[in-house]
């Protein structure tokens, strides 16, 4: 009973984990068509400042609450110069944000060499149920990312803000006959998916410390999760990857790591082969 | 884009001239047809030139890198003919060239099999098998792919190999199998150096042309079609489908030649011989030395290996940033590559044998 709690638990916060760097990946697939290759390093970058905030002797929390700030910033930027040119081809889209992952991966490989420095938990500890104990850090995240989860959800179907996110993504030229400024709506989109990554980067960095290839590692994850759960709708990409979370943790209990590893993406990218729409589809929030 | 093709024009307006679709060429561009001065083989003869005459003036350290470099183009080739012919965006390359790495690997290993008349063709066929069965099953079907669905589906294929290859310890888990024996010819074994050099540029020689020929056929010009514009190929009664998975199936059986020739070059294969990071290097190739031109794929290879060997001693650490900062030029301002500062844009799709003012009125002719 215990073990089976303990289980479920480890397969709920990797769950949540996924779920948090699908989150940005999702928005910016959904709405704006691109698969950004620099997703996993928004996430990197967000992990590194935490990392700077824990070494410069600031409180590990005042890093998590400026990376997403800073990486969401940084992703205006890089929209307004770079990527705005990529719309139309979704290919070039992929090499060009592939090249921008390189530059910010490679920098940050140069900043902190081939180590893995680890950042201790802000919440440290243990929950106690009975005999049970589970990470108090672990718990926060999932808890974290179902405030984010809620929040973007309210975000996009309540407030005008996410109205015309949506109206932008449905019909540009209408849009903006509309009076709805569509390059900027693209730039704050882009900023707000690269803000969710860099807080997914800042929140499992001390669960898996802080490595250059940190971000790759969950990018291919979370394509394929995005992709499960179909492109075009907010709700899509949450759920692939929630199932694609569920999948690659739990797998592992009742086989062969390396078989279970292998057997989530071939079953994957089957799924999609024959359900290219994806778990859900359809345009909307 | 269009303030590029200006450049393009400027810098050789005798080549510019094919009447092509608006968003490649620039609708100017057409009349001005009359080239008469091709490039395309004056490059191919100083490439070839070079690459003959490289062992004599290289140190012997220098050829065993020349080697690998040869290979590498070979595998950029591959990846050329999928991608600057067909379109076919395939992240995943690195699969077909890293399998038959690991299936020369295990007949040497395994079978004591190293006569190069029986790994090299291994090597292609599986390769080809590979690249059959995840191309049938990626680009076959009721429903046409989506370019995304394709290269996300070839970028995960490559890296649940790369993992495993990682975690399987026949194959020798994250240290890959180590010492394979030197491909064997009788009682001659190929050991690096010049011989090997040779070998090696002879193969590229010969795959280069028939390439050449393949995408100048009638074959060739149905694939440039389904670049261009897909859905027009198949309203004239092409199977779009079929022709992608043949060509990318030929692509993964130069992966595969490709991968053996490396694995026995090197003396040992590892997972990243099949994941993401050899998987996007051959797209860099490609990017810089120019899609759709076969030759620009070879020096892409040439000068991204070359330029990272050089910088390497000095600057190992800045390399793949700078890398990075050329690729997104790139990207940005020459989406041809470096070779289309010499190639026109009527010699790199290929005008077909027809004289060009036929083909000009031909095509107006046409309904």
């Amino acid at each position: 009973m215990a073990n089976a709690f303990v289980a479920a638990f480890e397969i709920l916060s990797f769950g949540a984990i996924i779920v948090l760097i699908v989150l940005g990946l999702g928005i910016i697939a959904s709405m704006m068509g691109i698969f950004n290759f620099a997703q996993g390093e928004f996430v990197l970058l967000g992990a590194y400042i935490t990392y700077l905030a824990y070494a410069k002797g600031l409180p590990i929390w005042a890093g998590m609450v400026a990376a997403p700030f800073l990486v969401g910033g940084l992703g205006f930027v890089l929209e307004a110069l770079i990527i705005r040119r990529f719309y139309a081809a979704p290919i070039v889209a992929m090499l060009g944000t592939y090249a921008l992952g390189l530059i910010i991966r490679e920098s940050v490989r140069g900043l902190i060499g081939g180590f893995y420095l680890t950042v201790p938990e802000p919440i440290g500890g243990s929950i106690d149920i009975g005999a049970m104990h589970i990470s108090a850090w672990r718990f926060t995240i999932i808890v974290i990312t179902l405030l984010v989860m809620a929040g973007c959800y309210l975000l996009l179907s309540r407030t005008s803000f996410g109205l015309r996110m949506r109206a932008t993504l449905e019909n540009p030229s209408l849009a903006r006959a509309s009076g709805i400024s569509t390059p900027l709506m693209y730039g704050a989109t882009f900023a707000f998916g690269s803000a969710l990554a860099g807080l997914a980067g800042a929140l499992i960095v001390p669960v898996f410390s802080l490595y250059a290839d940190l971000g790759l590692r969950f990018l291919i994850q979370g394509f394929v999760a995005v992709m499960v759960g179909g492109v075009g709708s907010f709700i899509g990409p949450v759920a692939g990857a929630g199932v694609i979370g569920t999948l690659s943790a739990a797998l592992p209990w009742i086989m062969a790591p390396v078989v279970a590893d292998v057997l989530v993406f071939v079953l994957a990218i089957v799924f999609i082969k024959f359900r290219p729409q994806g778990l859900i589809a359809g345009k909307g929030v | 884009m269009p303030k590029a093709m200006g450049a393009v024009k400027q810098a050789v307006p005798a080549e510019i001239g094919g009447e092509r679709d608006a968003a490649i060429a620039g609708r100017r561009a057409a009349g001005q047809a009359a080239p008469t001065r091709k490039s395309l083989p004056i490059v191919e003869g100083f490439v070839l030139a070079a690459a003959l005459l490289a062992p004599l003036l290289l140190q012997d350290y220098l050829t065993v890198f020349a080697t690998r470099v040869i290979i590498l183009a070979l595998f950029a080739l591959s990846f050329d003919l999928v991608w600057g012919y067909a379109g076919i965006m395939s992240f995943g390359q690195a699969l077909f060239f890293g399998s038959a790495g690991y299936g020369v690997a295990l007949l040497a290993r395994d079978l004591d099999i190293t006569n190069i008349f029986l790994v090299l063709p291994a090597g292609t066929l599986i390769g080809l098998a590979f690249a059959l069965l995840l191309g049938g099953f990626l680009l076959l079907g009721r429903h046409p792919s989506s370019v995304i669905f394709v290269s996300l589906g070839t970028l995960t294929g490559s890296y649940a190999a790369d993992r495993l290859a990682r975690g399987w310890y026949y194959l020798g888990g994250q240290n890959g199998i180590p010492s394979i024996a030197p491909m064997s010819l009788g009682s001659y074994e190929f050991t690096e150096g010049p011989a090997f050099y040779y070998l090696v540029l002879g193969i590229l020689v010969v795959v280069y042309l028939l390439c050449r020929f393949l995408v100048r056929s009638q074959f060739g010009l149905a694939l440039a079609g389904l670049r261009e514009n897909e859905q027009r190929i198949a309203f004239f009664g092409y199977k779009a489908q079929h022709l992608k998975a043949i060509i990318f199936t030929i692509g993964g059986a130069i992966a595969g030649l490709a991968g053996s020739l490396y694995a026995f070059h090197e003396g040992f294969v590892w997972p990243n011989m099949v994941g993401v990071v050899v998987s996007t290097q051959v797209v860099l190739y490609v990017l810089f030395g120019g899609s759709g031109t076969l030759i620009g794929a070879v020096i892409g290879a040439v000068i991204v290996e070359g330029v990272s060997f050089w910088l390497s001693d000095n600057y190992r650490d800045i390399w793949p940033i700078i890398l990075g900062l050329l690729l997104l030029l790139v990207i940005l301002f020459r989406p041809l590559g470096l070779i289309s500062f010499v190639l026109g844009e009527r010699e790199r799709v290929g005008s077909f044998r027809a004289k060009p003012k036929d083909n000009v009125k031909e095509k107006r002719n046409a309904p």
